[in-house]
């Protein structure tokens, strides 16, 4: 974590030596800081790269990984590839939208969680498979996939993908 | 230089024109909504679709676009190259059927309506050619305004949905719009300039002597950083409209005739 | 583990050096376990698996390591897989318990523990090894060779089993236009999908005008089911970077690009661990191996969009930009990256390099069939009974994958189709199972063969689902730049809404096909324009499921809610009263003791019952 807010995009820039080309991944950074793309932090991120805002807004909105708001305590991630959906994903998702009232790529009302649904995690064998805070549940039905979440603890944990820089 | 059969037309272009640049020549008329010489081509609203002869085979492509670098023969009548435009038409007719310019677009085409529900949402009649952050980027060099989201979802839009910052209120958006989504609009009240729907608004320079609206201050502003005069000098030089200003010199030069000394 | 300090190669024969010793160092170590930690097996405890191998190795003498590896040994049905050496004694399905047990009894012991070995489930046979097992009999590992043998973090091993070899071969003792002609010999084609002669892009991007030139590394595997490459990035990285550099070489480029998809964290670290490792080696950098060639890779991962696995997409979001595709009438060899000479290849294509230079392009060319050369990795999934990844000369029927290595339909249910290609293909009907698998085999029957996604359904599919899936998929992934892509999917979406709804009209589905067309022909991109393939495909060899969602409203594999009827069998209805209570229009009858029955006049058709009978003594009929 970059403790001082205000060089944070000093810090991030100088990792990929200003090259405007690698502004994705200067956003997917300051996302895994800050959790989502905070404006302010996107019009330094502009101005330093000497990039139109509109641009960095383009990105922001095109790729489903960018939010533009922060984020739920849990990062939970649903596959629904093809072969998930034909095991039941689709209802699923349904069911998760519905009772936690969460869009996709939203976040709950009271904030416990962030719902993505995704095409395809490359785990087959395990369809239907949901991520929790980085941790594969496999082989699941409604049942099971709505038990876990509602027993989401209402604090952060840590994220276990391990992709953080 | 390459030679394009066109219709049976056959003109001579520079090696990397475009077909459509040969259509000109050759005095065929191609459909184009996204096309616009001050800008480069995107070939986006796939609007100019012709047929190009490859031998064994024929393809679809896009006239706006294909550049010509050897010898070749085009269709813009055959049947392929006909249905292929009608349906790309008739699917902007259902995006937005009530657009005018469109209606007239597509009657010139011979295309009369569109089997097809309006199943997106097209936001003033946007069709997404791209003209208008084309210009803004490539021409004024403000990029205030660009595209948002994705797929069904894509939009032309300022950056977060605010008031787009680095828009001067020139107006070139509105002018290369080729539906009329975009509209300036004089707010008299205030002495501002608005482009609708991007909600950016800019305050107008006014003439002295009669009040008459002269030009944005942000685009008098940066076509001053262009040329390196001094906003104060600019001001002197600028503070009569072109009609005032064209009387005061008259009347200086009248003075100047008339006077003893010459 | 880092057996030695990582240092320079000085060149090829330092390199030789290298290999013996570690070649020495891994042979002298009594035993081995392999645990495999990839995606899918992790996903069912691997990893702890392995920690606790790791463990109890330490307790036991000296003599015994645990290795990590990524699965894909392809057996992702039978994970978590655990092989012991010596012997190479496959253990599939095993939990913590199972740890303890296998430590004593095959490791100290040399004892098989016969529970943990596979059984065909249809003869009860057990398999000791690998080779034995059905599901890699008829497998044909080249670029799948080291998967689950290897460490995939550790350079050392890549070293011992002849990683490199071919790097160093094509530098020191190759030109450029000899490495070109070895691959141009072998016939390999593009495996992302397209198929693209790969020597004659490279040719093309070597020849073009203009510097620096380019090469790009196409991981953004999207295809939902397929997960080859997330498998071979996540298994043998090093691969991956050794075709690479040969490939740089042949071209004439100094810069490389991986492109990962952000949703593979585990592909992405793999491959970070290994450039570092190479470059500490002087395998990747600069003055490769003393030879003066330098290249080097940088990774970028995707943002989350399946349309960035279209190369000049990919190049969009590798200038910082939204991955809008753009013409190809110039194309990407000639002004790609940046405007300059971009030569892309997908992962399993680089990962095939170093077999080639290796083993000579005319070995690689007498596998495969005569346009197709080769092997092909599969992932074959669905109704399946055995799920996971499959590498296979080219010109192997449907069949034998499906049955054989497949093991048939799960459940013995009736196989209906298998979807191949992802969203661009299509469904592949019974009655051409003895189709070959090539490059265009299964274009011919209206789909293709893609990236290698294999979906095998059974009766219980329904096949207008399965376009409609698709077009949804397409739907939410198009960039939205083009017209007909934008518009035309949106309109076939809202015609298969309808159908599946029990709202179809006559003529619909000539709407579906003239859209399919247009689509074909104007779309700007690949995507665009195979859109409407899975709904043609499925309307080729499944009209009648169509014709009778259109015409009786009705649903043949019971599959979409509202076009078929629910029944309570009453030999199975316990007179529980659940669904009864739960009915939301009352259509339920029946009291203690007598079996209920549906009003089919009151029933709606929304399924509660079915939900929520625990004896699941409502049928769908």
């Amino acid at each position: 974590m970059i403790a001082d807010q205000e060089q944070l995009i000093e810090v991030i820039v100088g990792r990929y030596d200003g090259d405007e080309g690698m502004l994705i991944p200067m956003m997917q950074d300051i996302q895994a800081e800050c959790g989502y793309l905070p404006l302010d932090q996107l019009r330094r991120l502009a101005r330093r790269l000497q990039v139109p805002l509109s641009r960095l807004y383009a990105v922001a909105t095109f790729y489903s990984s960018f939010r533009l708001a922060p984020k739920g305590l849990h990062e939970v991630t649903l596959c629904v590839g093809t072969v998930c959906y034909l095991k039941g994903a689709g209802a699923i998702s349904e069911q998760i939208c519905k009772e936690f009232e969460v869009a996709a790529g939203g976040t709950t009302p009271d904030g416990l969680f962030s719902y993505q649904p995704v095409n395809c995690v490359g785990a087959c064998a395990l369809a239907p498979v949901m991520i929790v805070d980085g941790e594969y549940h496999g082989g699941l039905t409604s049942e099971t996939a709505m038990k876990i979440l509602r027993g989401l603890p209402a604090e952060a944990q840590p994220d276990k993908t391990g992709a953080k820089p | 230089m390459p030679t394009v059969t066109i219709d049976g037309v056959q003109v001579e272009v520079q090696k990397g024109a475009t077909i459509l640049d040969a259509a000109g020549r050759a005095g065929i008329w191609i459909p184009t909504l996204c096309y616009h010489p001050a800008v480069s081509s995107q070939a986006a609203c796939r609007l100019c679709m012709v047929e190009l002869d490859r031998g064994d085979w024929k393809q679809l492509v896009t006239a706006c676009n294909y550049p010509v670098r050897r010898d070749i023969t085009v269709s813009v009548s055959s049947e392929r190259a006909v249905k292929a435009r009608r349906g790309v038409m008739e699917l902007l007719l259902a995006r937005a059927p009530e657009n005018e310019q469109l209606q007239a677009l597509a009657k010139r085409m011979g295309v009369t309506g569109t089997p097809w529900p309006t199943v997106s949402v097209a936001q003033r009649d946007c069709i997404l050619c791209g003209l208008c952050t084309a210009v803004c980027e490539e021409v004024i060099g403000r990029a205030a305004i660009g595209f948002a989201g994705r797929g069904m979802d894509r939009a032309v839009s300022a950056p977060f949905r605010q008031p787009a910052e680095d828009c001067i209120g020139c107006g070139a958006c509105a002018a290369v719009c080729p539906v009329g989504t975009i509209q300036v609009r004089i707010h008299e009240a205030e002495g501002e300039v608005e482009i609708s729907p991007f909600k950016s608004r800019a305050k107008l320079l006014l003439c002295e002597q009669c009040g008459a609206r002269v030009v944005s201050v942000p685009v008098a502003e940066q076509v001053l950083s262009k040329a390196k005069i001094d906003w104060e000098k600019f001001r002197r030089l600028a503070r009569l409209c072109p009609e005032c200003r064209r009387k005061s010199t008259a009347a200086a030069l009248a003075l100047a005739a008339g006077s003893p000394s010459g | 583990m880092t057996v030695l300090d990582a240092r320079r190669v000085a060149g090829p024969a330092d390199l030789e050096r290298e290999r013996q010793a570690l070649r020495k160092r891994r042979s002298s170590a009594a035993k081995r376990v392999r645990v495999c930690i990839g995606t899918g097996c992790a996903a069912k405890g691997s990893r702890k698996i392995y920690a606790m191998f790791a463990e109890a190795a330490k307790e036991l003498d000296a003599g015994v390591e645990a290795v990590t590896c990524v699965g894909c040994h392809g057996f992702c049905e039978r994970g978590p897989i655990v092989v012991v050496e010596p012997g190479e004694i496959l253990y599939q399905r095993v939990e913590e318990p199972d740890v303890a047990e296998i430590v004593r009894e095959t490791v100290v012991g040399g004892r098989v523990v016969e529970r943990l070995l596979y059984e065909d489930p249809a003869t009860g046979e057990k398999a000791a090894t690998a080779d034995q097992i059905p599901f890699y009999k008829a497998q044909e590992r080249i670029v799948l060779a080291h998967n689950g043998v290897i460490d995939p973090t550790s350079i050392e091993d890549y070293i011992a089993v002849g990683g490199y070899a071919a790097l160093a071969k094509a530098l020191t003792t190759m030109t450029p236009e000899e490495v070109l002609e070895e691959v141009a010999r072998s016939g390999l084609r593009g495996r992302g999908g397209g198929g693209f002669p790969t020597a004659r892009k490279w040719r093309s991007c070597r020849q073009a005008a203009g510097s620096p030139k380019y090469v790009i590394c196409n991981g953004d595997e999207g295809d939902p089911g397929a997960f080859m490459d997330r498998s071979l990035m996540e298994g043998n990285p090093h691969s991956i970077l050794e075709g690479m550099t040969i490939g740089a070489y042949a071209i004439g480029s100094a810069q490389g690009y991986i492109y990962v998809r952000n949703e593979y964290p585990l592909a992405v670290r793999h491959l970070r661990g290994a450039i570092e490792q190479s470059r500490q080696w002087g395998l990747l950098g600069e003055d490769i191996l003393g030879s003066g060639f330098c290249f080097d890779i940088r990774i970028n991962r995707g943002g989350g969009a399946f349309v960035c696995g279209e190369s000049t997409a990919l190049m969009a979001s590798l200038e910082g930009r939204p991955g809008e595709p753009r013409a190809k009438y110039v194309h990407t060899v000639e002004s790609g990256l940046h405007g300059k000479p971009t030569n892309l290849n997908n992962v399993e294509t680089w990962a095939n390099v170093p077999a080639i230079i290796n083993r000579g392009g005319e070995w690689f060319a007498s596998i495969g069939t005569a346009d197709s050369k080769g092997t092909k990795v599969f992932s074959l999934v669905g109704q399946v009974v055995n799920t996971g990844l499959v590498e296979v000369p080219m010109g192997i029927t449907l069949r034998r994958i499906i049955e054989e290595i497949g093991g048939g339909v799960k459940g013995g249910k009736a196989f209906k189709a298998v979807q191949t290609g992802g969203p661009s293909g299509g469904c592949i009907p019974a009655e051409d199972m003895d189709a070959r698998v090539d490059f265009d085999e299964l274009t011919k029957l209206g789909s293709m063969m893609g990236s290698g996604g294999m979906i095998v359904m059974d009766e219980g599919t329904c096949m207008v689902n399965v376009a409609k899936y698709f077009l949804n998929f397409l739907r939410s992934e198009s960039c939205g730049k083009c017209t007909p892509c934008r518009e035309g999917l949106a309109q076939m979406l809202h015609i298969l809404d309808r159908i599946a709804r029990g709202e179809g009209r006559p003529g619909d589905v000539e709407s579906l096909e003239k859209l399919g067309k247009l689509l074909e022909g104007t779309a700007l991109c690949a995507l665009g324009k195979t859109a409407a393939n899975p709904v043609l495909s499925t309307l080729r060899y499944f009209r009648d499921e169509y014709d009778a969602h259109i015409f009786r409203q009705r649903c043949p594999a019971k599959e979409c809610r509202g076009l078929f009827n629910y029944e309570i069998d009453p030999e199975a209805c316990k007179a529980c009263g659940i669904c009864l209570k739960n009915c939301p229009v009352d259509a339920i009858t029946g009291q203690k003791k007598v079996p209920h029955v549906i009003d089919q006049s009151k029933c709606t058709r929304c399924g509660t019952c079915l939900d929520k009978c625990p004896f699941g003594a409502v049928l769908k009929v």
